[in-house]
């Protein structure tokens, strides 16, 4: 290392960033202005609407059979005092729903005989629960029905109200009874209830603030670090400055460390930057804190935050680096940024997760382990053994990140275009390896938000339909069309031989058994909560659903449009750039990132390397079409029938595993190779 | 051509060779064997039509992109063995080397003085003396993003000499411009050979290889056709004009 050179080409790179005015503005100034006036401005606006709302008059009627009763119990009840501010105005309209669409009323209430009441409480039954269990509702009562138009705020805020005081009368009116009719007290007298709490008002602090922590600097450190990183590789690299860079007498070790060494220092700035911005906004009462917030942190445990952050910044750093290695210009750096952003949110978020502790082969994963140690520390509880190895394995994980993208710095696919050029003017097959990254990324994004943002897709067969016939299906046709790309190669249509087909089906079950026993090990390294794997069986097998249907929707519908998309088009993309070995662990791991909820994606990764492994042993994608469909059926079926493959013991297991393996070595044997 | 691998001649370029593995059209040889040497104080060209080899035999030279076989020396420094050595011996001008818009053109000189390793008590100096006989005094302080094309050229060709080198290389450096700053850029590389450094100069355009090279090497898909003096390549086909000198090698006789 030429120490010279670096520290020439550092203050180089730190002017440039510097003279950007973009950089300066987006990561420095705009923060500082935006985040007092967004939250000012959103304090403001939620201020005026209290003050409108109390001053509101709302206008409602009363229908129905016992609307005089109604009445008296409205009138008894507004007074208390948490409806004080409920203004209220009853009008006597003929027709009361001509007069909600004329706005003259915000809404009314319709008393209902017992009959109505019981056939309204088919379609919208306000069940009550006892602790967290629904319990049945009492039939043969009278019922109350609050009508309103929900594309008004005003109306739906008062009916919303209402809704909360006839609540209260029910409440109040039923203790009546239950007095008038000789219970000893009232109800809640029966039991004196309190909460002792133990922890200190820093440890409740520390443990909520923890969890949340290291996301909340992973972000800032990326969003600042991207900044910077996107202009710094791919930026250069589009203006032609990195060419001219790498034909001087710098050394490309330099270069690459030089231009780490900006985005960290950046990164940790910014951050740095945004924290003093929260901590004068706190002081100034801008950001109002909880009741009894208090975080109690001894200079020892700023040190050892120091020590997990300062080495997590410089690998995500590195990682950015890389990134903006391999676009090919700004805008292609943008677009690969925000997987990368999800990517490195989803293990920082570990600290929410409940039982990870950091003594524990958590420390050996890179994240993950920053994310369980900084909760350790911020709730009085640190690990110092395990900080020191947290701390290693994060340092030698970005010097192992800053070693590769020096590397990356002698490629020439990386630092020269002229064959990329190319590949976009001929377009097709070879325009195709190129995009395949982004077509994907474009495709996970698309079905990211239209599943957390479409209320339509909120049902398991609205999700699936759109995922696998409008995601899956439809982008790989949209593919292979737009680059004239061989059916006949995408999906490899060729012969397979007799014995493969029978080794697919004999390789399914045991895979099942190989995996549950696969995580009854990881679940005694990484303990995984009870309720995430309830949640997981939920996806996997929806209740409430017919088998016929199940095995369509959940096996093979997705074992049709997802080998389609990634061991068809996705490994066809691929396909000259990794190892077969790479390739298989690339295709798996896109397709577990597919899956989304964070305890699925290992599964399906798992699941997703051995079809890829198929697909590359036989040439075709029909094995592992039918491994694919099996499986899942299988697993439907064992969930259908009550059978539980947890309950086996090791020799089972170990079995099984002896004929996963005589099933893969015959597909090897007789694949394509063969 | 017959080289002496082992002679003193500045740039020595033996059986150099670059291949490329394209999926469709299977392995391009883009330089096939190339080998020649250049002399102290000469512009060497290379005449080539558009994918002949040109840019890839000096983007090899030049250490950004590493050669299949062959060898390659600069002042004694391997471009393989010991890139950063070459990288240090030459300067390297191109189409496609910019400059940081964020720089003034005097800071520009000033930093790739110091990457090359230019000794620090002399880099002032340097620099003055460039921006003097490349007359941008008035513009030295103004950054490069806001200087026109042609101050842009000259703060370009400042840079790639900013360390003195012997070597010069350029690799097309008329494309795109005006009649006015193409005669600046061949005006410069006059003059470099007149301050007697080796300048290698790559060019399609017959009439810039005539007026400038003290010798030239034809070169088509990849292989050097024929290399002399302009007289000596005249002497050789008979013809007068390059351009039918050229026209004769790279299709044969009519």
């Amino acid at each position: 290392m030429n120490w010279a050179s670096l520290k020439l080409l550092f203050k180089h790179e730190m002017r440039m960033v510097l003279r950007s005015r973009r950089t300066v503005v987006t990561s420095l100034v705009l923060p500082a202005v935006l985040m007092p006036g967004l939250i000012l401005g959103a304090r403001y606006v939620q201020r005026q609407q209290a003050i409108q709302l109390d001053q509101t008059t709302f206008h409602y009627a009363i229908t129905g059979p016992w609307a005089d009763e109604a009445r008296r119990l409205i009138e008894r009840y507004k007074t208390a005092a948490e409806f004080r501010n409920f203004n209220l105005q009853e009008e006597y309209p003929a027709n009361p729903d001509q007069a909600l669409d004329d706005r003259t009323l915000h809404f009314y209430v319709r008393t209902m005989t017992v009959s109505e009441a019981d056939l309204a409480a088919q379609d919208d039954d306000d069940t009550p629960t006892l602790g967290s269990q629904p319990v049945e509702r009492v039939t043969g009562v009278r019922g109350l029905q609050v009508v309103f138009r929900g594309s008004q705020q005003v109306a739906r805020t008062g009916a919303e109200r209402m809704v909360d005081l006839m609540r209260s009368v029910r409440r109040h009116e039923s203790y009546s009874v239950m007095t008038s009719r000789g219970f000893p007290s009232h109800p809640d007298g029966i039991l004196a209830l309190t909460a002792s709490n133990v922890a200190t008002d820093s440890q409740i602090s520390g443990s909520n603030l923890g969890r949340f922590f290291t996301v909340v600097l992973v972000v800032w450190l990326v969003a600042a670090g991207s900044i910077v990183a996107m202009d710094i590789i791919a930026g250069e690299k589009e203006r032609g400055t990195l060419e001219t860079l790498i034909t001087s007498g710098a050394g490309r070790t330099e270069i690459a460390a030089a231009k780490h060494l900006a985005i960290w220092t950046v990164g940790l700035v910014i951050t740095f930057a945004q924290v003093v911005y929260a901590l004068i906004y706190i002081r100034l009462n801008v950001i109002q804190l909880p009741d009894n917030f208090e975080i109690d942190l001894s200079a020892q445990s700023i040190a050892q935050l120091f020590v997990l952050f300062v080495p997590l910044a410089a690998a995500i750093a590195a990682a950015l680096l890389i990134v903006s290695a391999y676009a090919k210009t700004y805008k292609e750096a943008q677009l690969h940024f925000f997987p990368f952003f999800v990517g490195t949110l989803v293990p920082a978020l570990a600290a929410v997760l409940p039982g990870l502790k950091s003594r524990s082969i958590i420390s050996f994963i890179p994240l993950v382990n920053v994310s369980v140690a900084a909760r350790e520390v911020l709730t009085g509880r640190p690990d110092p053994l395990m900080i020191a190895v947290t701390a290693m394995v994060t340092s030698l994980t970005a010097a192992a990140l800053i070693r590769y993208s020096a590397k990356l710095l002698t490629r020439e696919e990386i630092v020269v275009s002229a064959q990329h050029e190319q590949a976009v003017l001929e377009g097709g097959e070879k325009l195709f390896q190129r995009r395949v990254f982004q077509w994907f990324t474009v495709m996970w994004a698309v079905t990211f938000a239209a599943v957390t943002n479409v209320p339509l897709l909120q049902s398991t067969r609205a999700q699936v339909l759109f995922n696998e016939i409008g995601i899956f299906l439809l982008g790989s046709i949209l593919m292979i069309w737009r680059y004239r790309l061989n059916p006949r190669e995408v999906l490899g249509i060729r012969r397979v031989r007799w014995q493969v087909w029978a080794a697919v089906l004999m390789a399914v079950p045991a895979a099942q058994v190989v995996a549950v026993a696969f995580f009854r090990i990881m679940n005694t390294i990484i303990p995984t909560p009870t309720e995430m794997l309830r949640e997981l069986g939920k996806q996997v097998a929806p209740s409430g659903m017919p088998l016929w249907q199940m095995i369509f929707l959940m096996a093979i519908l997705p074992a049709a449009c997802e080998e389609l998309a990634f061991r068809g088009v996705l490994l066809h993309g691929v396909r000259h750039r990794f190892h077969p070995i790479v390739r298989c662990l690339f295709v798996g791991i896109v397709f577990g990132v597919f899956h989304y909820t964070l305890f699925r994606i290992a599964p399906t990764a798992l699941l997703g390397v051995i079809l890829t492994a198929i697909a590359v042993m036989t040439g075709s994608i029909f094995p592992g079409l039918l491994f694919h469909a099996a499986n899942n059926s299988f697993a439907i079926g064992m969930d259908a029938a009550g059978i539980s493959l947890n309950r086996f013991d090791w020799g089972t297991y170990l079995a099984a595993f002896g004929v996963f393996f005589l099933s893969m070595h015959t597909i090897w044997r007789y694949g394509k190779g063969h | 051509m017959r080289v002496d691998p082992s002679g003193d001649a500045p740039v020595v370029v033996c059986n150099l060779t670059k291949t490329f593995l394209d999926e469709s059209r299977g392995t391009i040889h883009a330089v096939d064997g190339i080998s020649f040497q250049c002399r102290e104080s000469e512009v060497f060209g290379l005449l080539g039509a558009n994918g002949a080899g040109k840019t890839t035999t000096l983007r090899m030279m030049s250490t950004i992109i590493t050669p299949t076989s062959g060898s390659a020396r600069i002042l004694d420094h391997d471009i393989v063995k010991d890139p950063a050595g070459v990288r240090r011996s030459m300067g390297f001008y191109s189409a496609s080397t910019a400059l940081y818009p964020r720089l003034t053109a005097r800071e520009t000189i000033e930093f790739f003085a110091r990457i090359n390793q230019y000794p620090e008590d002399k880099v002032q100096a340097r620099v003055n003396s460039l921006i003097e006989r490349f007359g941008i005094t008035e513009y030295a302080g103004v950054r490069v993003e806001k200087l026109s094309t042609g101050m842009k050229q000259k703060v370009s060709i400042a840079r790639t000499i900013a360390h003195n080198p012997r070597i010069v290389i350029f690799d097309e450096p008329t494309i795109g411009l005006d009649v006015l700053n193409a005669l600046e850029v061949q005006k410069a590389i006059h003059e470099l050979r007149s301050d007697g450094r080796t300048v290698i100069f790559s060019t399609h355009i017959m009439s810039e290889a005539e007026k400038l090279c003290d010798r030239i090497a034809i070169i088509h898909r990849g292989r050097i056709l024929a290399c002399d003096t302009l007289a000596g390549l005249r002497e050789a086909t008979g013809l007068h004009y390059l351009e039918d000198i050229f026209l004769l090698y790279v299709r044969g006789p009519a």
